[in-house]
Protein backbone atom coordinates (compact mmCIF):
# COMPACT_ATOMS: atom_id res chain seq x y z
CA UNK A 1 0.00 0.00 0.00
CA UNK A 2 2.70 2.47 1.03
CA UNK A 3 4.81 1.29 -1.88
CA UNK A 4 1.86 1.99 -4.17
CA UNK A 5 1.51 5.51 -2.76
CA UNK A 6 5.21 6.14 -3.27
CA UNK A 7 4.92 4.79 -6.79
CA UNK A 8 2.04 7.17 -7.53
CA UNK A 9 4.02 10.10 -6.15
CA UNK A 10 7.04 9.30 -8.33
CA UNK A 11 4.80 8.87 -11.38
CA UNK A 12 3.25 12.24 -10.65
CA UNK A 13 6.62 13.95 -10.27
CA UNK A 14 7.77 12.31 -13.50
CA UNK A 15 4.72 13.73 -15.23
CA UNK A 16 4.92 17.19 -13.72
CA UNK A 17 8.56 17.53 -14.64
CA UNK A 18 7.53 17.28 -18.29
CA UNK A 19 6.08 20.66 -19.32
CA UNK A 20 3.96 19.40 -22.21
CA UNK A 21 2.33 16.72 -20.09
CA UNK A 22 1.76 19.18 -17.28
CA UNK A 23 -0.16 21.50 -19.58
CA UNK A 24 -2.14 18.56 -21.01
CA UNK A 25 -3.11 17.43 -17.55
CA UNK A 26 -4.38 20.85 -16.56
CA UNK A 27 -5.86 22.07 -19.85
CA UNK A 28 -8.80 19.67 -19.66
CA UNK A 29 -10.62 21.36 -16.87
CA UNK A 30 -8.81 24.12 -15.05
CA UNK A 31 -7.74 26.14 -18.10
CA UNK A 32 -11.08 25.75 -19.91
CA UNK A 33 -12.86 26.63 -16.73
CA UNK A 34 -10.70 29.70 -16.19
CA UNK A 35 -11.36 31.00 -19.70
CA UNK A 36 -15.12 30.40 -19.49
CA UNK A 37 -15.23 32.09 -16.12
CA UNK A 38 -13.45 35.18 -17.38
CA UNK A 39 -15.84 35.30 -20.30
CA UNK A 40 -19.31 34.75 -18.78
CA UNK A 41 -18.55 33.86 -15.17
CA UNK A 42 -20.20 36.81 -13.44
CA UNK A 43 -23.53 36.76 -15.30
CA UNK A 44 -26.31 35.76 -12.87
CA UNK A 45 -28.33 32.64 -13.68
CA UNK A 46 -31.90 33.67 -14.40
CA UNK A 47 -34.28 33.34 -11.47
CA UNK A 48 -31.54 32.60 -8.89
CA UNK A 49 -28.96 34.46 -6.88
CA UNK A 50 -25.99 32.47 -8.21
CA UNK A 51 -23.73 33.38 -11.11
CA UNK A 52 -23.09 31.24 -14.17
CA UNK A 53 -19.53 30.75 -12.90
CA UNK A 54 -20.77 29.37 -9.59
CA UNK A 55 -23.27 27.14 -11.36
CA UNK A 56 -20.59 25.71 -13.67
CA UNK A 57 -18.17 24.93 -10.88
CA UNK A 58 -19.60 21.63 -9.54
CA UNK A 59 -20.23 20.38 -13.08
CA UNK A 60 -16.67 21.09 -14.08
CA UNK A 61 -15.22 19.36 -11.06
CA UNK A 62 -17.53 16.38 -11.51
CA UNK A 63 -16.53 16.05 -15.13
CA UNK A 64 -12.86 16.41 -14.24
CA UNK A 65 -13.17 13.45 -11.85
CA UNK A 66 -15.19 11.41 -14.29
CA UNK A 67 -12.97 12.04 -17.32
CA UNK A 68 -9.73 11.56 -15.40
CA UNK A 69 -10.93 8.20 -14.10
CA UNK A 70 -12.67 6.88 -17.18
CA UNK A 71 -10.76 8.52 -20.06
CA UNK A 72 -7.28 9.67 -19.03
CA UNK A 73 -6.63 6.62 -16.83
CA UNK A 74 -7.64 4.00 -19.43
CA UNK A 75 -5.39 5.78 -21.92
CA UNK A 76 -2.45 5.64 -19.49
CA UNK A 77 -3.08 1.98 -18.70
CA UNK A 78 -3.38 1.03 -22.36
CA UNK A 79 -0.03 2.78 -22.90
CA UNK A 80 1.45 0.96 -19.88
CA UNK A 81 0.33 -2.35 -21.30
CA UNK A 82 1.76 -1.45 -24.68
CA UNK A 83 5.14 -0.57 -23.17
CA UNK A 84 5.23 -3.61 -20.88
CA UNK A 85 4.86 -1.70 -17.62
CA UNK A 86 1.89 -3.92 -16.72
CA UNK A 87 3.86 -7.05 -17.51
CA UNK A 88 6.67 -5.80 -15.27
CA UNK A 89 4.09 -5.34 -12.52
CA UNK A 90 2.96 -8.94 -13.00
CA UNK A 91 6.56 -10.13 -12.71
CA UNK A 92 6.93 -8.58 -9.23
CA UNK A 93 5.49 -9.84 -5.95
CA UNK A 94 2.42 -7.70 -5.15
CA UNK A 95 3.24 -5.88 -8.37
CA UNK A 96 -0.26 -5.55 -9.79
CA UNK A 97 -1.65 -4.18 -6.54
CA UNK A 98 1.23 -1.74 -6.16
CA UNK A 99 0.70 -0.66 -9.74
CA UNK A 100 -3.03 -0.05 -9.25
CA UNK A 101 -2.58 1.85 -6.00
CA UNK A 102 0.14 3.87 -7.74
CA UNK A 103 -2.09 4.77 -10.66
CA UNK A 104 -4.98 5.63 -8.32
CA UNK A 105 -2.67 7.84 -6.24
CA UNK A 106 -1.42 9.61 -9.31
CA UNK A 107 -4.97 10.17 -10.54
CA UNK A 108 -5.97 11.55 -7.16
CA UNK A 109 -3.01 13.94 -7.14
CA UNK A 110 -3.82 15.11 -10.69
CA UNK A 111 -7.44 15.64 -9.65
CA UNK A 112 -6.61 17.46 -6.44
CA UNK A 113 -4.36 19.83 -8.38
CA UNK A 114 -7.12 20.39 -10.92
CA UNK A 115 -9.84 20.89 -8.33
CA UNK A 116 -7.68 23.23 -6.29
CA UNK A 117 -7.03 25.32 -9.39
CA UNK A 118 -10.74 25.40 -10.31
CA UNK A 119 -11.68 26.45 -6.78
CA UNK A 120 -8.89 29.05 -6.66
CA UNK A 121 -10.39 30.58 -9.79
CA UNK A 122 -13.99 30.06 -8.67
CA UNK A 123 -13.96 31.77 -5.30
CA UNK A 124 -12.50 35.16 -6.29
CA UNK A 125 -13.47 35.37 -9.97
CA UNK A 126 -16.73 33.53 -10.57
CA UNK A 127 -18.61 34.91 -7.61
CA UNK A 128 -18.93 31.37 -6.35
CA UNK A 129 -19.38 31.24 -2.59
CA UNK A 130 -16.92 29.01 -0.74
CA UNK A 131 -18.70 26.17 1.12
CA UNK A 132 -20.44 27.97 3.94
CA UNK A 133 -20.17 25.39 6.71
CA UNK A 134 -17.67 22.71 7.78
CA UNK A 135 -20.38 20.22 6.84
CA UNK A 136 -20.23 21.39 3.23
CA UNK A 137 -16.43 21.19 3.15
CA UNK A 138 -16.82 17.65 4.43
CA UNK A 139 -19.33 16.88 1.67
CA UNK A 140 -16.88 18.29 -0.88
CA UNK A 141 -14.10 16.09 0.49
CA UNK A 142 -15.98 12.79 0.59
CA UNK A 143 -17.64 13.29 -2.77
CA UNK A 144 -14.25 13.92 -4.38
CA UNK A 145 -12.62 10.92 -2.69
CA UNK A 146 -15.49 8.45 -3.10
CA UNK A 147 -16.21 9.78 -6.59
CA UNK A 148 -12.57 9.12 -7.52
CA UNK A 149 -12.60 5.63 -6.03
CA UNK A 150 -15.78 4.90 -7.99
CA UNK A 151 -14.17 5.55 -11.37
CA UNK A 152 -10.47 4.69 -10.98
CA UNK A 153 -10.76 0.86 -10.69
CA UNK A 154 -13.38 0.76 -13.45
CA UNK A 155 -11.11 2.94 -15.58
CA UNK A 156 -8.27 0.51 -14.92
CA UNK A 157 -10.36 -2.38 -16.22
CA UNK A 158 -11.44 -0.40 -19.31
CA UNK A 159 -7.81 0.48 -19.93
CA UNK A 160 -6.73 -3.13 -19.76
CA UNK A 161 -9.42 -4.17 -22.22
CA UNK A 162 -8.68 -1.47 -24.81
CA UNK A 163 -6.82 -2.78 -27.84
CA UNK A 164 -4.33 0.10 -27.72
CA UNK A 165 -3.71 3.62 -26.44
CA UNK A 166 -5.31 5.19 -29.50
CA UNK A 167 -8.58 3.31 -29.01
CA UNK A 168 -9.20 5.42 -25.92
CA UNK A 169 -10.70 8.01 -28.27
CA UNK A 170 -13.70 5.65 -28.51
CA UNK A 171 -14.50 6.56 -24.93
CA UNK A 172 -15.26 10.19 -25.80
CA UNK A 173 -18.74 9.53 -27.23
CA UNK A 174 -20.26 7.63 -24.28
CA UNK A 175 -18.63 10.13 -21.94
CA UNK A 176 -20.26 12.99 -23.84
CA UNK A 177 -23.67 11.29 -23.67
CA UNK A 178 -23.35 10.78 -19.95
CA UNK A 179 -22.21 14.35 -19.47
CA UNK A 180 -25.39 15.60 -21.18
CA UNK A 181 -27.74 13.20 -19.38
CA UNK A 182 -26.24 13.47 -15.91
CA UNK A 183 -27.13 17.08 -15.27
CA UNK A 184 -23.55 18.28 -15.50
CA UNK A 185 -24.27 20.85 -18.19
CA UNK A 186 -28.06 21.07 -18.29
CA UNK A 187 -30.41 21.43 -15.35
CA UNK A 188 -31.93 18.04 -14.57
CA UNK A 189 -35.52 19.18 -14.92
CA UNK A 190 -35.00 19.53 -18.68
CA UNK A 191 -34.40 15.78 -19.04
CA UNK A 192 -37.09 13.10 -19.51
CA UNK A 193 -37.46 10.77 -16.53
CA UNK A 194 -36.28 7.63 -18.35
CA UNK A 195 -33.03 9.26 -19.48
CA UNK A 196 -32.44 10.48 -15.94
CA UNK A 197 -32.98 7.01 -14.50
CA UNK A 198 -30.43 5.54 -16.89
CA UNK A 199 -27.95 8.26 -15.97
CA UNK A 200 -28.57 7.54 -12.28
CA UNK A 201 -26.88 4.14 -12.72
CA UNK A 202 -23.56 5.83 -13.53
CA UNK A 203 -21.25 7.61 -11.10
CA UNK A 204 -21.10 10.93 -12.96
CA UNK A 205 -24.68 11.82 -12.00
CA UNK A 206 -23.93 11.39 -8.30
CA UNK A 207 -20.54 13.06 -8.45
CA UNK A 208 -22.24 16.13 -9.93
CA UNK A 209 -25.08 15.99 -7.43
CA UNK A 210 -22.74 15.71 -4.46
CA UNK A 211 -20.64 18.61 -5.67
CA UNK A 212 -23.69 20.80 -6.20
CA UNK A 213 -24.72 20.01 -2.65
CA UNK A 214 -21.30 21.14 -1.43
CA UNK A 215 -20.80 24.21 -3.58
CA UNK A 216 -24.24 25.71 -4.35
CA UNK A 217 -26.61 27.43 -1.92
CA UNK A 218 -29.90 25.72 -1.04
CA UNK A 219 -31.70 28.37 -3.09
CA UNK A 220 -31.02 26.25 -6.21
CA UNK A 221 -32.73 23.18 -4.71
CA UNK A 222 -35.81 24.03 -6.75
CA UNK A 223 -34.01 22.50 -9.74
CA UNK A 224 -33.16 19.24 -7.91
CA UNK A 225 -35.20 16.05 -7.99
CA UNK A 226 -37.48 16.03 -4.94
CA UNK A 227 -36.13 19.48 -4.04
CA UNK A 228 -33.56 17.95 -1.73
CA UNK A 229 -29.87 16.88 -1.92
CA UNK A 230 -30.00 13.08 -2.15
CA UNK A 231 -26.59 12.59 -0.54
CA UNK A 232 -27.38 9.22 1.04
CA UNK A 233 -28.23 7.77 -2.33
CA UNK A 234 -25.12 9.36 -3.83
CA UNK A 235 -22.94 7.68 -1.20
CA UNK A 236 -24.56 4.28 -1.85
CA UNK A 237 -24.19 4.39 -5.65
CA UNK A 238 -20.63 5.74 -5.60
CA UNK A 239 -19.75 3.25 -2.86
CA UNK A 240 -21.07 0.33 -4.91
CA UNK A 241 -19.02 1.40 -7.93
CA UNK A 242 -15.93 1.80 -5.75
CA UNK A 243 -16.24 -1.57 -3.97
CA UNK A 244 -17.18 -3.43 -7.15
CA UNK A 245 -14.23 -1.91 -8.97
CA UNK A 246 -11.71 -2.50 -6.20
CA UNK A 247 -12.71 -6.16 -5.96
CA UNK A 248 -12.86 -6.85 -9.69
CA UNK A 249 -9.99 -4.77 -11.10
CA UNK A 250 -6.96 -6.70 -9.72
CA UNK A 251 -8.61 -10.01 -10.61
CA UNK A 252 -9.27 -8.91 -14.19
CA UNK A 253 -5.87 -7.28 -14.64
CA UNK A 254 -4.07 -10.45 -13.59
CA UNK A 255 -5.85 -12.30 -16.35
CA UNK A 256 -4.90 -9.96 -19.10
CA UNK A 257 -1.99 -11.02 -21.22
CA UNK A 258 0.64 -8.39 -20.98
CA UNK A 259 2.08 -8.45 -24.47
CA UNK B 1 21.76 -35.45 -6.41
CA UNK B 2 21.32 -31.68 -6.24
CA UNK B 3 17.81 -30.28 -5.72
CA UNK B 4 15.63 -29.97 -8.74
CA UNK B 5 14.49 -26.37 -9.02
CA UNK B 6 12.50 -26.65 -12.22
CA UNK B 7 10.80 -29.87 -13.21
CA UNK B 8 8.78 -30.25 -16.42
CA UNK B 9 7.08 -33.43 -17.62
CA UNK B 10 4.99 -33.90 -20.76
CA UNK B 11 4.32 -30.20 -21.20
CA UNK B 12 2.02 -29.43 -24.09
CA UNK B 13 0.53 -26.19 -25.25
CA UNK B 14 -1.42 -25.29 -28.38
CA UNK B 15 -2.51 -21.96 -29.82
CA UNK B 16 -5.61 -22.96 -31.75
CA UNK B 17 -4.57 -25.83 -34.00
CA UNK B 18 -0.83 -25.07 -33.74
CA UNK B 19 0.98 -27.31 -31.27
CA UNK B 20 3.64 -24.97 -29.84
CA UNK B 21 4.96 -27.30 -27.15
CA UNK B 22 4.65 -30.99 -27.88
CA UNK B 23 5.68 -32.96 -24.80
CA UNK B 24 8.61 -31.15 -23.18
CA UNK B 25 10.59 -32.78 -20.31
CA UNK B 26 13.24 -30.78 -18.41
CA UNK B 27 15.04 -30.81 -15.05
CA UNK B 28 17.05 -27.85 -13.80
CA UNK B 29 19.23 -28.16 -10.69
CA UNK B 30 20.09 -25.51 -8.14
CA UNK B 31 23.04 -23.35 -9.13
CA UNK B 32 22.98 -24.49 -12.72
CA UNK B 33 23.12 -22.24 -15.77
CA UNK B 34 20.96 -23.93 -18.36
CA UNK B 35 20.57 -22.76 -21.94
CA UNK B 36 17.59 -23.25 -24.18
CA UNK B 37 18.57 -23.10 -27.83
CA UNK B 38 16.32 -23.29 -30.81
CA UNK B 39 15.32 -21.54 -34.00
CA UNK B 40 12.72 -18.77 -33.91
CA UNK B 41 9.25 -20.20 -33.45
CA UNK B 42 10.50 -23.34 -31.70
CA UNK B 43 8.48 -22.49 -28.58
CA UNK B 44 11.31 -21.16 -26.37
CA UNK B 45 9.53 -18.00 -25.29
CA UNK B 46 6.25 -19.84 -24.70
CA UNK B 47 8.05 -22.39 -22.53
CA UNK B 48 9.79 -19.69 -20.50
CA UNK B 49 6.56 -17.72 -20.07
CA UNK B 50 4.79 -20.84 -18.77
CA UNK B 51 7.58 -21.33 -16.21
CA UNK B 52 7.31 -17.64 -15.23
CA UNK B 53 3.58 -18.10 -14.59
CA UNK B 54 2.47 -15.74 -17.35
CA UNK B 55 0.64 -18.32 -19.45
CA UNK B 56 -2.19 -20.69 -18.71
CA UNK B 57 -3.93 -23.23 -20.89
CA UNK B 58 -1.10 -25.79 -20.96
CA UNK B 59 -1.26 -29.43 -19.94
CA UNK B 60 1.35 -31.61 -18.27
CA UNK B 61 3.34 -31.30 -15.05
CA UNK B 62 5.30 -28.14 -14.28
CA UNK B 63 6.97 -27.32 -10.97
CA UNK B 64 9.11 -24.25 -10.40
CA UNK B 65 10.54 -24.06 -6.87
CA UNK B 66 8.04 -26.76 -5.94
CA UNK B 67 4.94 -24.90 -7.10
CA UNK B 68 2.70 -24.83 -10.12
CA UNK B 69 3.47 -21.47 -11.80
CA UNK B 70 -0.13 -21.00 -12.94
CA UNK B 71 -1.36 -20.99 -9.34
CA UNK B 72 1.60 -19.78 -7.26
CA UNK B 73 1.36 -16.56 -5.25
CA UNK B 74 3.47 -13.58 -4.22
CA UNK B 75 5.87 -15.51 -1.95
CA UNK B 76 6.78 -17.70 -4.92
CA UNK B 77 7.07 -14.74 -7.29
CA UNK B 78 9.49 -13.04 -4.91
CA UNK B 79 11.95 -15.90 -5.52
CA UNK B 80 12.00 -15.39 -9.31
CA UNK B 81 13.79 -12.89 -11.48
CA UNK B 82 12.55 -12.21 -14.98
CA UNK B 83 14.38 -10.57 -17.86
CA UNK B 84 12.18 -10.65 -20.92
CA UNK B 85 13.16 -10.33 -24.52
CA UNK B 86 12.07 -6.80 -25.29
CA UNK B 87 11.27 -4.43 -22.52
CA UNK B 88 10.69 -0.70 -22.81
CA UNK B 89 8.51 -0.20 -19.75
CA UNK B 90 8.60 2.79 -17.40
CA UNK B 91 10.15 5.12 -20.01
CA UNK B 92 9.64 8.22 -17.84
CA UNK B 93 11.29 6.78 -14.74
CA UNK B 94 14.86 7.61 -13.89
CA UNK B 95 17.12 4.56 -13.72
CA UNK B 96 17.89 4.74 -10.02
CA UNK B 97 14.28 5.53 -9.06
CA UNK B 98 13.05 2.52 -11.01
CA UNK B 99 15.60 0.07 -9.60
CA UNK B 100 14.90 1.34 -6.07
CA UNK B 101 11.15 1.05 -6.63
CA UNK B 102 11.42 -2.53 -7.89
CA UNK B 103 13.81 -3.36 -5.03
CA UNK B 104 11.17 -2.20 -2.54
CA UNK B 105 8.93 -5.10 -3.60
CA UNK B 106 11.33 -7.57 -1.96
CA UNK B 107 12.22 -8.35 1.65
CA UNK B 108 15.99 -8.51 1.21
CA UNK B 109 16.96 -6.68 -1.99
CA UNK B 110 20.48 -5.96 -3.21
CA UNK B 111 21.96 -2.55 -2.56
CA UNK B 112 20.74 -0.39 -5.44
CA UNK B 113 23.90 1.69 -5.89
CA UNK B 114 26.20 -1.35 -5.71
CA UNK B 115 24.09 -3.08 -8.31
CA UNK B 116 24.11 -0.06 -10.65
CA UNK B 117 27.88 0.18 -10.30
CA UNK B 118 28.28 -3.53 -10.96
CA UNK B 119 26.28 -3.30 -14.17
CA UNK B 120 28.01 -0.13 -15.32
CA UNK B 121 24.89 1.96 -14.87
CA UNK B 122 26.15 4.29 -12.14
CA UNK B 123 26.56 7.25 -14.47
CA UNK B 124 23.08 6.64 -15.93
CA UNK B 125 21.37 6.69 -12.52
CA UNK B 126 19.56 9.98 -13.18
CA UNK B 127 18.70 9.30 -16.81
CA UNK B 128 15.16 8.44 -17.87
CA UNK B 129 14.80 4.79 -18.90
CA UNK B 130 13.15 5.77 -22.19
CA UNK B 131 16.26 7.51 -23.55
CA UNK B 132 18.85 4.83 -22.67
CA UNK B 133 20.74 3.17 -25.52
CA UNK B 134 19.79 -0.42 -26.35
CA UNK B 135 22.65 -1.98 -24.42
CA UNK B 136 22.14 0.19 -21.34
CA UNK B 137 18.41 -0.45 -21.36
CA UNK B 138 19.19 -4.18 -21.44
CA UNK B 139 21.53 -3.82 -18.46
CA UNK B 140 18.76 -1.98 -16.63
CA UNK B 141 16.46 -4.96 -17.36
CA UNK B 142 19.07 -7.30 -15.91
CA UNK B 143 19.41 -5.06 -12.83
CA UNK B 144 15.63 -5.19 -12.34
CA UNK B 145 15.74 -8.97 -12.75
CA UNK B 146 18.31 -9.62 -10.04
CA UNK B 147 17.72 -6.76 -7.57
CA UNK B 148 15.41 -8.98 -5.48
CA UNK B 149 18.06 -11.74 -4.99
CA UNK B 150 16.05 -14.34 -6.92
CA UNK B 151 16.71 -18.08 -6.63
CA UNK B 152 15.74 -18.64 -10.24
CA UNK B 153 16.52 -16.17 -12.99
CA UNK B 154 14.94 -16.30 -16.44
CA UNK B 155 17.02 -14.56 -19.09
CA UNK B 156 15.44 -14.28 -22.52
CA UNK B 157 18.20 -13.21 -24.93
CA UNK B 158 19.81 -10.99 -22.31
CA UNK B 159 22.89 -9.72 -24.14
CA UNK B 160 21.27 -8.49 -27.33
CA UNK B 161 22.80 -5.08 -28.00
CA UNK B 162 25.70 -5.47 -25.55
CA UNK B 163 29.16 -4.49 -26.69
CA UNK B 164 31.84 -7.20 -26.18
CA UNK B 165 33.07 -5.67 -22.93
CA UNK B 166 29.57 -5.38 -21.44
CA UNK B 167 28.85 -8.92 -22.56
CA UNK B 168 31.96 -10.22 -20.82
CA UNK B 169 31.12 -8.33 -17.62
CA UNK B 170 27.63 -9.74 -17.77
CA UNK B 171 28.90 -13.30 -18.20
CA UNK B 172 31.22 -12.89 -15.22
CA UNK B 173 28.34 -11.55 -13.12
CA UNK B 174 26.06 -14.47 -14.00
CA UNK B 175 28.82 -17.00 -13.33
CA UNK B 176 29.52 -15.39 -9.98
CA UNK B 177 25.84 -15.34 -8.97
CA UNK B 178 25.44 -18.99 -9.93
CA UNK B 179 28.59 -20.04 -8.07
CA UNK B 180 28.29 -17.88 -4.95
CA UNK B 181 24.56 -17.57 -4.39
CA UNK B 182 23.36 -20.81 -5.95
CA UNK B 183 21.33 -18.86 -8.47
CA UNK B 184 19.70 -21.10 -11.06
CA UNK B 185 19.58 -19.53 -14.50
CA UNK B 186 17.46 -20.48 -17.48
CA UNK B 187 18.88 -18.68 -20.47
CA UNK B 188 17.56 -18.50 -23.98
CA UNK B 189 19.92 -17.16 -26.58
CA UNK B 190 20.88 -17.27 -30.22
CA UNK B 191 24.49 -16.63 -29.30
CA UNK B 192 26.09 -20.07 -29.33
CA UNK B 193 29.37 -18.78 -27.92
CA UNK B 194 27.43 -17.40 -24.98
CA UNK B 195 25.67 -20.73 -24.46
CA UNK B 196 28.98 -22.60 -24.57
CA UNK B 197 30.66 -20.12 -22.26
CA UNK B 198 27.96 -19.93 -19.62
CA UNK B 199 26.06 -23.13 -19.40
CA UNK B 200 26.69 -26.51 -17.99
CA UNK B 201 23.88 -27.95 -20.03
CA UNK B 202 22.11 -27.01 -23.20
CA UNK B 203 18.73 -28.17 -24.45
CA UNK B 204 17.81 -27.78 -28.08
CA UNK B 205 14.15 -27.11 -28.67
CA UNK B 206 12.83 -27.63 -32.17
CA UNK B 207 9.14 -27.60 -33.13
CA UNK B 208 8.02 -27.85 -29.51
CA UNK B 209 10.22 -30.81 -28.54
CA UNK B 210 13.53 -31.11 -26.73
CA UNK B 211 15.74 -32.79 -29.31
CA UNK B 212 18.72 -33.20 -27.06
CA UNK B 213 19.91 -32.07 -23.68
CA UNK B 214 23.41 -32.14 -22.23
CA UNK B 215 26.82 -30.46 -22.10
CA UNK B 216 28.16 -28.89 -25.31
CA UNK B 217 30.39 -31.98 -25.77
CA UNK B 218 27.49 -34.36 -25.26
CA UNK B 219 25.50 -32.30 -27.69
CA UNK B 220 28.19 -32.78 -30.35
CA UNK B 221 28.23 -36.49 -29.60
CA UNK B 222 24.48 -36.79 -29.81
CA UNK B 223 24.54 -35.23 -33.22
CA UNK B 224 27.57 -37.29 -34.26
CA UNK B 225 28.80 -34.34 -36.24
CA UNK B 226 32.11 -35.58 -37.66
CA UNK B 227 35.48 -34.27 -36.51
CA UNK B 228 38.07 -33.33 -39.09
CA UNK B 229 41.50 -35.02 -38.94
CA UNK B 230 44.13 -33.40 -41.14
CA UNK B 231 47.84 -34.18 -41.60
CA UNK B 232 50.55 -33.62 -44.21
CA UNK B 233 49.33 -36.19 -46.68
CA UNK B 234 45.57 -36.14 -46.35
CA UNK B 235 42.43 -35.33 -44.38
CA UNK B 236 39.52 -37.39 -43.12
CA UNK B 237 36.10 -36.70 -41.60
CA UNK B 238 35.39 -39.16 -38.82
CA UNK B 239 33.14 -39.74 -35.86
CA UNK B 240 36.10 -41.22 -33.90
CA UNK B 241 39.11 -38.93 -34.37
CA UNK B 242 41.21 -40.55 -31.67
CA UNK B 243 41.07 -43.98 -33.42
CA UNK B 244 42.15 -42.35 -36.67
CA UNK B 245 45.03 -40.56 -34.95
CA UNK B 246 46.22 -43.84 -33.42
CA UNK B 247 46.09 -45.56 -36.79
CA UNK B 248 48.07 -42.74 -38.40
CA UNK B 249 50.59 -42.87 -35.60
CA UNK B 250 51.21 -46.52 -36.28
CA UNK B 251 51.31 -46.00 -40.05
CA UNK B 252 54.04 -43.36 -39.67
CA UNK B 253 55.67 -45.38 -36.84
CA UNK B 254 56.06 -42.14 -34.91
CA UNK B 255 54.78 -38.57 -34.83
CA UNK B 256 52.30 -37.72 -37.58
CA UNK B 257 53.54 -34.69 -39.55
CA UNK B 258 51.24 -31.66 -39.27
CA UNK B 259 48.54 -33.55 -37.35
CA UNK B 260 45.51 -31.45 -36.59
CA UNK B 261 42.19 -32.57 -35.15
CA UNK B 262 39.24 -30.22 -35.30
CA UNK B 263 36.22 -31.18 -33.24
CA UNK B 264 32.87 -29.77 -34.38
CA UNK B 265 32.05 -26.42 -32.79
CA UNK B 266 28.81 -26.06 -30.92
CA UNK B 267 27.54 -24.07 -33.86
CA UNK B 268 28.20 -26.92 -36.27
CA UNK B 269 26.59 -29.44 -33.95
CA UNK B 270 23.61 -27.18 -33.47
CA UNK B 271 23.07 -26.44 -37.16
CA UNK B 272 23.51 -30.12 -37.96
CA UNK B 273 20.88 -31.01 -35.40
CA UNK B 274 18.36 -28.47 -36.70
CA UNK B 275 18.99 -29.67 -40.26
CA UNK B 276 18.40 -33.30 -39.30
CA UNK B 277 15.21 -32.39 -37.44
CA UNK B 278 13.93 -30.55 -40.48
CA UNK B 279 14.58 -33.31 -42.98
CA UNK B 280 13.31 -36.06 -40.74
Amino acid sequence: MILGLRRGWTEQLNQWSDRKELINALAGSALTYGLLTLWIGDTPVEGTTVTVGAFMTPGFIAFAIFSTGLMALPMLIAADRDEGTLLRARALPRGVRVYLVGRATMMLLTLLANIALVLLIAFPLAGAPAPATPGRWFTLAWVVVLGTLAVVPVGAVIGSLLPGPKAAAMLALPAMLLMITSGVMLPLEMLPGLVRHIAEVFPLYWQALGLRAALLPDSVLAAEVGHTWRLGQAAVVLGLWAVGGIVLAPWLLRRIRGK
Amino acid sequence: MRDVVIRVRGLRMAYGSVQVLDGVDLDLHRGEVFTLLGPNGAGKTTLVEILEGFRTGWTGEVEVLGENPARAGDAWRARLGVVMQTWRDHPRWRVRDLVAHVAAHYDDPRDVDDLLAELGLAESAGVRAGVLSGGRRRRLDVALGIVGRPEVLFLDEPTTGFDPEARREFHLLIERLAAEEGLTVLLTTHDLAEAERLSGRIAVLVAGRVLTCGSPAELAEAVRAPSLVRWDGGELETGDPSAVAWELHQRYSGPVPGLEIRRPTLEESYLDLIEKARTR
